[in-house]
């Protein structure tokens, strides 16, 4: 049991570095997956030791979430893109006040 | 000792660093592939073969497809890929990042409830069934909220991918 939740540990720290580590939007988009993926292990693994089905329809939802996300994020990404040239997370700046 | 499930975990360890380090998202990308993968083999060795399938079609066959799709569309040049920060930043948020993993590795490691293998799963754990009975009995609320999700998902994609903002 240990070893699958330190996994799942260690895959959500990278995801977090990721994300606040990188400027690329499109990684951090991809940390954000890794991140949710070390989360999915978690439940799976808790299923498991319950013995229900409950873990995994937890994950089933957090595929659709992860997904829906995905796709709003880089159809955001793709109008940014469009107006602003840069996928630079240091360059967004027009909502500062 | 489970040998599959460290070799995974190597794989997918590497791949996510080479995910979060590379700086060309082409790269990235393949790097989540592997990484994807290998959590599916994972999947199947907690004895979730369902999951272990809808993982593969939804992450490696429709998310990472939309990843590179867009990678390719908007075909970044080298200097369209932003600039990084400094080393110094880049080496103290590792370190926070370390810190986390200690946070929260160092409480389930002391915890001895949690130092035993798993036992063999049941006969038809994990499978389309015993999932499927759960997800339409006691979950049916939530699976049909998620699609109002989905659909305001497809909604919010065409709208921000119209021409004019």
């Amino acid at each position: 049991m240990l070893p699958y939740l330190l996994f799942s540990a260690a895959m959500f720290s990278v995801g977090v570095y990721g994300v606040l580590a990188r400027r690329n939007l499109l990684i951090v988009l991809m940390s954000i997956e890794l991140m949710l993926n070390g989360v999915n292990i978690a439940l799976v693994a808790f299923s498991r030791l319950h013995g229900g089905p409950d873990g995994q329809v937890f994950v089933l939802m957090v595929m659709a979430v992860a997904a829906a996300e995905v796709a709003v994020g880089l159809a955001i990404l793709i109008a940014l893109f469009r107006t602003r040239r840069t996928v630079d997370t240091g360059d967004l700046t027009s909502l500062k006040g | 000792m489970d040998y599959v499930f460290l070799a995974c975990a190597l794989v997918s360890c590497v791949a996510s660093l080479m995910v979060v380090r590379s700086r060309n998202p082409v790269y990235s990308a393949l790097a989540l592939m592997l990484c994807f993968l290998a959590f599916a083999v994972v999947f199947l060795r907690l004895g979730a073969p369902f999951l272990a399938a809808m993982h593969v079609l939804v992450y490696t066959g429709a998310i990472l497809v939309l990843f590179l799709f867009v990678i390719m569309l908007l075909n970044l040049k080298e200097e369209e890929l932003g600039r990084e920060h400094p080393d110094w930043v880049k080496g103290a948020l590792a370190l926070l990042c370390v810190l986390l993993f200690g946070a929260i590795a160092v409480p389930l490691a002391r915890e001895p409830r949690l130092r035993f293998r798993l036992p063999p799963p049941d006969e038809g754990f994990g499978g389309v069934e015993h999932v499927g009975r759960a997800l339409f009995h006691q979950y049916a609320l939530p699976f049909e909220l998620v699609s109002v999700l989905i659909v305001v998902a497809i909604l919010g994609c065409v709208v921000l991918a119209k021409r004019k903002l």
